[in-house]
């Protein structure tokens, strides 16, 4: 505490330094934070809507208030700040200290408010226009964080604290500038197992196997409503604006009382709602009305808007039917949206779609086209390069390859049955040696020497599998059990480092040279991954491996396109994050131009 | 009235093959039957044996009813060349090209379309008629043919078919049916949903709801099924394979498969064959 009461004093002699972009570790929370109180002069404040008691074993409880914003907005060190000054107080009069605390919690905070983008349809457009709308508030200066209550994907990734949440919400966390989204953001994961049954996560961790009507029927109206309503009231207190988005239509009558993804949601954070329709696949008019007009009055008057997202050519031909749209809806029609041209990561992978193709770059690189592939997000920043990526179902697709990724699974066992009985196994193994292979997360399991599943935990029977062969390694699910954290890591062969995270039921057992060692403050020693330099055979349990530069370029160099090196100078992206940054901003651009902003702000609550 | 006609919720909801299902279906009963679509928006087009251009989709469908397309089966195609230009067949002949500054007329061709429509009608027991992509596309009904036009012009009873597979298929419904013009409304008698995965009896509740709210009557729900036919318009997805044979033989077997697995599901395409009768 001594320590702490220090650094405060050193922070008041210091007054207000805004951003301190020196620090190694800036911007510790989000984009435009103010630094003036790293360390706070009203700890401990004890109040609960800015942190929480933790257990430590020991009599007395710590106050933990690490995921406090509060402190770090300017207006709140624009006030306490002079008011310290004014009042000669010393960092260890905490009676004194918390008077000006309390002034400034009466005086400047809110709890946030919440507004929520719902869907006429899946792939309406939600996630992206949840995402370009929290981009457009960071531009205007309001802290904003997404949540979705309920995202059904095989796309996830891993929060700063080892919690898994969907993709989306990561990516929606960073359009709004956010540099350690949590779990809050996406309290319900469900990820569909391939047959009838979805792994449901809460809060980050694995919750239970459901099916369908035991979803519905036990989990919704059991823990689900209770678990929407505290993490979105955990985001209400510390964020200007929570930016919801719904799951599918909102109007699915049927299912209506048990869906707590869209309106019970919308209820649960008091949010008012707009609505997005996509207008490509045509009768979008139809779409929007009948949604708005199948709620029941007292959820139909949250809506407050309609967008009509995604129109291919001139968004001014639209104009006449929206118009008359409003008028039918008694609703404003708040945005004519064009298609944008973004490369950002895709919810549902392209794979599913029935694409066979992405790119027409030189150099051929076939992805296994897994049934249950999962985190095909990993894959993204291959298409920034000079790739043509052919979603491989054949043999043939294998051998005419110039390089071959195997990605992760959901099922690592009926994936890989899937693997031998198309014959894809076999030309794998007849590849070896002559292009660059590697194996991510499941993929890299398949590439082993065995795959053991003695207790049916992954497959639905008991059994162990004879691998690729690739590696040695011997793979094994034992436990229904799963590891889920962050790594940073370096080659060690010294070309740089990756970043990224692992989601894997099953471990394996190493027999080959790792790939990485470990950098994680704390896991000095750990290595991940394996490799065959000579053989030009990769693999890892890393996903986001080929984010980052260094392996990518370093795969990608190994890569002959018929037998030849390919040509130099293409122009390629090198930080997959920054570029995906500029694509929210163009995004967020396309959106701005689009939307009545004037409308859009009145929704927020903004009389500009 | 001897004719239905197939409308859509959207674009690629599976008119044009739930239409050649129902040609397919009627024709193995020994019904004399021939499908038409008004004005049909497609790059995709087929020649006849009379040299007449028309939309593949009716190809299909007059194979589907043991038949030769011709060129009546669809009177106007429009194509688009790019920057807001079309092409415009009129009865399997170029007749203009269309653009922002030059409109086609819009009556002489709907007129030429329903001349058509009533020498089928003249010639077959049964016409089976698509619309083309929603019917409700409020900035285009004015100009309409496919849909309201046809409505209008020859009171032609109608269906509605909805794809369930991206969600919000009730809201799509009954949007549509709040949408359709008051005078040509009570002509939607009925609605099927497509491409349903799973157990059906979830969605009883809901149809239930949509069918006392529009009157309208539900005629099934037809299973997903992957199965391989002419893609009319790019915005559809393909899926299935087909076989080795004689592509009409394969397609028309296709139906067959639709249509078995559509009755199996309970799907009543007797009741919307009684429904045209009416």
């Amino acid at each position: 505490m001594k320590c702490i009461k220090k650094k405060v004093a050193e922070e008041l002699e210091a007054g207000n330094i805004r951003m301190n972009h020196s620090c190694p570790y800036h911007p510790s929370h989000f984009v435009g934070q103010n630094c003036t109180f790293c360390y706070c002069p009203f700890y401990p404040c004890e109040d609960p809507r800015f942190g929480h008691f933790i257990e430590t074993g020991r009599p007395d409880k710590v106050w933990s208030c690490e995921e406090c914003l509060f402190i770090h907005r300017h207006f709140l060190v624009e006030f306490a700040l002079p008011k310290i000054k004014e009042r000669r107080l010393q960092p260890d009069d905490h009676e004194g200290m918390m008077e000006i605390f309390h002034e400034a919690v009466e005086k400047l905070w809110r709890p946030g408010k919440a507004i929520m983008v719902v869907g006429a349809t899946s792939d309406a457009g939600k996630s992206m226009t949840v995402a370009a709308l929290g981009r457009i508030m960071l531009r205007k200066g309001y802290l904003c964080a997404p949540f979705k209550s309920q995202n059904m994907s095989l796309n996830s990734r891993v929060t700063a604290k080892g919690h898994e949440i969907a993709m989306v919400q990561m990516l929606q966390a960073q359009a709004m500038g956010l540099t350690t989204p949590d779990y809050h953001m996406n309290p319900i994961l469900l990820k569909p197992k391939g047959n009838t049954e979805s792994q449901v996560m809460v809060e980050g961790k694995p919750f239970g196997d459901y099916d369908v009507p035991g979803y519905y029927n036990d989990f919704v109206p059991g823990p689900g409503k209770e678990i929407v309503k505290r993490n979105v009231d955990y985001l209400k207190n510390r964020y200007d604006y929570v930016i919801m988005e719904g799951a599918g239509s909102p109007a699915e009558i049927n299912i209506y009382d048990k869906d707590i993804a869209n309106m019970r949601a919308a209820e649960l954070a008091d949010a008012d709602c707009i609505l997005v329709v996509n207008v490509e696949w045509g009768g979008s008019f139809a779409y929007a009305i009948g949604t708005v007009e199948l709620l029941p009055p007292e959820d139909r008057k949250r809506i407050k808007g309609i967008i009509l997202n995604n129109v291919r050519g001139d968004p001014e031909k639209m104009r006449e039917g929206a118009d008359e749209l409003a008028r039918r809806c008694g609703l404003p029609v708040m945005g004519i949206i064009p298609h944008a041209d973004v490369q950002l990561p895709q919810e549902d992978s392209e794979a599913f779609r029935g694409v066979k193709t992405k790119g027409n770059g030189s150099m051929r690189i076939a992805v296994v086209k897994l049934p249950r592939i999962a985190n095909f997000t990993d894959l993204d920043p291959l298409y920034t390069e000079d790739t043509t990526i052919v979603f491989a179902d054949c043999p043939e697709d294998i051998t005419t390859a110039d390089a071959i990724v195997i990605p992760g699974t959901k099922n690592t066992v009926d994936d890989y049955k899937w693997l031998v009985s198309t014959g894809i196994a076999d030309a794998i193994k007849s590849m070896k040696g002559k292009v660059p292979i590697l194996g991510i997360c499941g993929g890299y399991q398949m590439m082993g020497a065995e795959i053991r599943d003695p207790k049916g935990i992954e497959g639905k029977v008991p059994g162990n599998y004879k691998g690729l062969g690739l590696f040695n390694n011997i793979s094994y699910f034992e436990e229904y059990d799963k590891r889920i954290i962050r790594d940073k890591a370096e080659l060690v062969t010294g070309e740089g480092e990756v970043e990224g995270y692992e989601i894997h039921m099953g471990m394996s057992d190493v027999k080959e040279k790792p790939l990485f060692n470990i950098t994680n403050f704390g896991r000095k020693g750990e290595v991940e991954g394996s490799f065959r330099e000579d053989e030009m055979i990769y693999g890892t349990y890393i996903h986001g491996v080929l984010d980052k530069p260094a392996f990518r370029k370093k795969f990608l160099s190994l890569v002959k396109v018929r037998g030849e090196k390919p040509a130099e100078g293409m122009q390629t992206v090198d930080d997959y994050d920054k570029f995906v940054d500029q694509n929210l901003d163009k995004l967020a651009d396309v959106f701005e131009k689009g939307l009545d902003m004037k409308a859009f702000m009145k929704i927020m609550g903004v009389e500009e | 009235m001897k004719s239905i006609l197939f409308l859509g919720t959207s674009s690629g909801a599976g008119k044009t093959t739930l239409d050649a299902a129902f040609c397919r279906y009627l024709a193995r009963q020994g019904i004399k039957v021939a499908p038409f679509k008004g004005s049909n928006l497609s790059l995709n087009s087929y020649v006849t044996l009379g040299g007449e251009e028309i939309g593949m989709g009716q190809a299909f469908q007059a194979w589907a009813s043991g038949l030769e397309p011709t060129g009546d089966m669809n009177p106007v195609l429009l194509k688009p060349a790019g920057n807001g230009r079309m092409q415009v067949i009129l009865r399997g002949k170029p007749y203009m090209d269309i653009d922002r500054n030059n409109a086609m007329d819009r009556e002489t061709v709907m007129q030429k379309a329903c001349e058509s429509y009533d020498k089928l009608v003249e010639e077959f027991d049964a016409v089976v008629c698509e619309g083309s992509g929603s019917p409700v596309e409020l900035n285009l009904i004015k100009t309409d043919m496919a849909n309201v036009g046809m409505m209008r012009a020859r009171n032609v009873t109608s269906i509605l078919v909805a794809d369930i597979e991206r969600g919000g298929v009730f809201a799509a419904i009954y949007g549509t049916w709040l949408l359709l013009p008051e005078d040509v409304r009570p002509l939607m008698k009925g609605f099927v949903i497509n491409r349903f995965r799973g157990d059906a009896s979830i969605l009883g509740d809901g149809i239930e709801k949509i069918e006392k709210l529009t009157g309208m009557r539900c005629f099934g729900v037809v299973p997903y099924e992957t199965l391989k036919f002419p893609e009319e318009d790019s915005m559809s997805e393909v899926g299935g394979a087909l076989g080795n044979g004689d592509i009409h033989e394969e397609l028309v077997k296709n139906l067959d498969r639709l249509i078995d697995s559509a009755i199996e599901a309970g799907v009543d395409l007797q009741g919307i064959y009684e429904l045209m009768l009416e």
